[in-house]
């Protein structure tokens, strides 16, 4: 058991399951939740949203439950619990009482050995083509597909987390069956808890959960992108009645020592109290216009995206430009990145000297997720701020490790009606 | 849980009304100022202007700009928000402890000396009309608004962006005038909840907010919801219909409420609840349904909701109303405990969440008129038998409902 001064205990069981607990002794509950290192990205093609799909019938059934058994199951808790699918991981959670943490994690274990049952795929199906049809309906989702169609194509990054109508159409429960086995194993998983637990007590009850759960192999590397694309795309929908614009720069990948720093950025551009929030919104122009850094293993991307009416887009696209173009010039100002640091979402002090450990685990558990899937090891707040270089900001937005880039490097994805 | 749980409640000397929660253990504070005034005291010809106002009062303040008071709240790593409502406008705050004074503090300079400038009230109005016309962009925000009057009346049923004509008669001085006649310590109830001294939080609310809206009006009485029920539909085009339909329930401060909460979780609380069960996973017929309530300040309606393609809307219509009707007939007893354990379990899983804990309280300052112990309110939840249930039902029929449905197609069979 390796605890570390960052608060955070990690351990690896004998079969490679990876454990990574937050002990809070404030709290009442625990958090549990299984990350499952899958998602669209390691899919092929004719198999596009099955890692989706799975996150599905991971619920329908094991060889110790049915479908109503497992809903009961947590119910009977009162838990709080989800799943859900992104590009790169695929998470199952459950938020208990504490003294119901045992059963609530021995019950997403069991999830975690499904045996996909045939009789409920069909059924499912449905469900999810219901779920493609109402996407289908959000302009956001539409953009957040477009951009990664732009930036990534022809590599799995492009396609959409949720499949595509014939995709999933044509999917059989042995393919599907076939994927789940080749990446439900121990090598590929991490099991976070965060509450009020004793971290001895977690690893033991790990073992004797997850303990009997076959050592494997660690999946291959995951195939880079090549050099994103640039250029404009433009799609018309004639449904919606705002237009969107999506500006995507390159930006630090989720291993990229630069990574804070493309965070702050963007919260400076277009988080609360920012660039974009003041000289655009504020202005106008736009009520909705925000930027963000998407990243994955092995890249990322600085997106700056908004919402405006039809005959107000240019008027839009010009005044993101030029925020961008501003920043790349002059960088940001020590005010500025201090007062992210600041900010209630990065769980820090003004004062550099302890952490805010207030929020309670559903949170703390949110955010082990990506930092025990992708940095090794789980980062507290101190530790990324202290990440943050504020000398890099001036040559940072604009050379190439940089998260903004000059504009005329810009991709523009644009859908209009 | 509750065992921890110390209340204080009273009026404070400047007017408002005060009610805290002490939470040994936890590393935060937060607190809520809620004013009794929301969109039912907009005049009928500036709906969206309670909206208008609460953007635009931390625009800048005599002392601040409006950057310079956000760049406050920031320095202090304040988590500041607020929201408008039908009857109240509510300010609250996360915080670090050793902070609470000094976001006190920017709220009552917020709250008491904004300057409302021109510019911000001009951009606050022109984001208004743009939002308008991005909820068709929004099909289920759509359907919630167009049920909404049917619901709740004209008045309670009022949207928070009111629409385009009534916005375009909202200027600077419709909102200073809004502000002066609404705002005031008479119609403000301050709560605070977590780590915080709360004899110093209750006097340094007195001292800042002391002669705060001498001259306002006082608040109105007990609003009438007034419910027409009848069938609605809005074509658009879309994937998927919306199908909103509700029928008159209860007020949390009634004896049933306990009754209508374990109704509702056994009809849409979590994944084993009915409607999950019936209609997605038997049938497949939506990825999302959901059964919830709305409660006005002494009313309440019932809520059922779901999405689904055209093509399947009757028979999602006709499965949402027979799983209401099969809950008189055949609800078990291991249903009913399970719908009691995940209430009583989230009080004590989400109460970990400070700002969580504190929404209650304010919540039930709003309804009650008194902070309400968490054990008082389980105890009511525990007390629930399955003939009460059945009662309730008899008692609130879905019968007479309103349908609200939104999508390509015009529905058959929602009178059934």
């Amino acid at each position: 058991m390796a605890s570390g001064t960052n608060g955070f205990v990690e351990h690896v069981l004998p079969n490679g399951l990876k454990i990574v607990i937050e002990p809070m002794a404030h709290t009442n509950s625990a958090a549990g939740g299984f990350l499952v290192r899958t998602g669209a990205r390691d899919e092929v093609p004719q198999l596009a949203g099955v890692s989706h799909f799975l996150e599905h019938m991971c619920f329908k059934g094991t060889s110790k439950r049915d479908w109503r058994k497992i809903t009961n199951d947590f119910d009977d808790m009162g838990s709080t619990y989800n799943a859900y699918t992104s590009k790169e991981r695929t998470v199952y959670f459950g938020w208990v009482r504490v003294d119901d943490l045992e059963k609530q994690l021995e019950l997403l274990a069991d999830m975690m050995r499904s045996v996909i049952p045939k009789e409920e795929f069909e059924m499912e199906k449905k469900v999810i083509l219901e779920e493609i049809a109402m996407s289908e309906d959000s302009i956001e989702r539409k953009v957040y597909d477009l951009m990664h169609e732009a930036i990534y194509p022809g590599h799995s990054l492009e396609w959409p987390v949720l499949g595509t109508k014939d995709s999933i159409g044509r999917l059989t429960r042995d393919e599907l069956h076939g994927y789940f086995q080749d990446r439900y194993h121990p090598a590929n998983m991490v099991l976070m808890v965060a509450g009020a637990v004793e971290p001895g007590n977690v690893i033991e009850m790990a073992q004797r959960i997850c303990g009997s759960w076959e050592r494997r192999s660690p999946r291959p590397e995951r195939s880079k992108p090549s050099e994103n694309k640039r250029g404009v795309r433009k799609v018309v929908m004639d449904r919606f009645q705002r237009q969107a614009i999506g500006l995507i720069y390159p930006a630090p990948s989720a291993l990229h020592e630069d990574r804070e720093n493309g965070d702050v950025l963007a919260s400076i551009l277009g988080g609360q109290n920012s660039r974009f929030f003041w000289n655009i919104i504020q202005a106008g122009i736009a009520p909705s216009v925000a930027a963000g850094r998407l990243d994955y293993c092995d890249d990322g991307m600085m997106i700056a995206f908004g919402f405006s009416e039809p005959d107000r887009c240019q008027e839009l696209l010009d005044a993101m430009r030029g925020e961008m173009e501003k920043v790349s010039r002059g960088g940001v100002t020590e005010d500025e990145v201090q007062r992210v640091k600041n900010a209630p979402a990065r769980h820090w002090r003004p004062k550099p000297s302890a952490l805010l450990p207030a929020h309670a685990d559903d949170q703390r558990h949110r955010r082990l997720r990506p930092a025990a899937q992708r940095h090794g090891a789980a980062r507290t707040a101190r530790c990324r701020n202290t990440e943050i270089d504020t000398s890099l900001f001036g040559t940072l937005a604009a050379d190439r490790r940089g998260c903004a880039g000059q504009p005329r490097t810009a991709r523009l994805a644009e859908l209009r009606d | 849980m509750s065992a921890t749980e110390i209340f204080h409640h009273r009026r404070l000397s400047c007017g408002a009304e005060f009610a805290a929660v002490e939470l040994p253990g936890r590393h935060t504070t937060s607190f809520q100022l809620r004013f009794l005034t929301g969109m039912v005291d907009e005049p009928v010809d500036k709906l969206g202007l309670a909206r208008i106002t609460e953007e635009t009062i931390a625009k800048g303040t005599e002392k601040r700009t409006a950057q310079e008071l956000s760049d406050a709240f920031d320095a202090i790593g304040a988590q500041a928000g607020s929201g408008v409502g039908r009857e109240t406008i509510v300010f609250r705050c996360n915080c670090l402890p050793e902070f609470t004074g000094e976001a006190l503090a920017l709220h009552a300079e917020m709250l008491r000396t904004p300057t409302f400038p021109q510019e911000f009230c001009d951009v606050a109005i022109e984001l208004g009309l743009q939002e308008l016309k991005a909820i068709e962009d929004d099909p289920s925000e759509l359907a919630s608004r167009m049920i909404a009057p049917h619901a709740f009346g004209d008045l309670l049923g009022r949207h928070e962006l009111g629409n385009a004509e009534t916005l375009g008669k909202i200027d600077r001085t419709a909102i200073l005038e809004f502000w002066k006649r609404n705002f005031s310590t008479r119609r403000m109830q301050v709560t605070v909840g977590g780590k915080v001294d709360v004899a110093r939080f209750a006097d340094e609310v007195d001292r800042l907010f002391s002669g705060f809206g001498k001259d306002a009006a006082a608040g109105q009485g007990d609003l009438t919801v007034k419910f027409t029920p009848g069938v609605h539909h809005h074509m658009k085009e879309a994937e998927q219909q919306q199908i909103l339909m509700c029928w008159p329930g209860v007020a949390v401060t009634d004896k049933d409420y306990a009754v209508e909460r374990v109704m509702l979780s056994v009809l849409g609380g979590g994944m084993s609840s009915r409607l999950f069960t019936e209609v997605r996973e038997k049938q497949g017929l939506v990825y999302w349904v959901g059964a919830w309530d709305d409660h006005p300040k002494g009313s309440g309606m019932i809520f059922l909701g779901a999405s689904t393609t055209p093509v399947r809307c009757d028979l999602t219509i006709s499965t949402l109303l027979r799983e209401v009707d099969r809950l008189s007939e055949d609800l078990t007893a291991e249903e009913l405990n399970r719908a009691k354990v995940g209430i009583i379990a989230k009080t004590q899983t989400h109460g970990d969440i400070t700002r969580a804990r504190l929404g209650e309280l304010s919540g039930d300052l709003f309804h009650f008129g008194r902070p309400v112990g968490t054990d008082e309110k389980n105890a009511r939840v525990e007390a629930v038998t399955i003939g009460d249930i059945k009662r309730y039902l008899s008692e609130h029929p879905r019968d007479r409902r309103c349908v609200q449905t939104l999508g390509p197609r015009a529905m058959e069979g929602v009178t059934k």
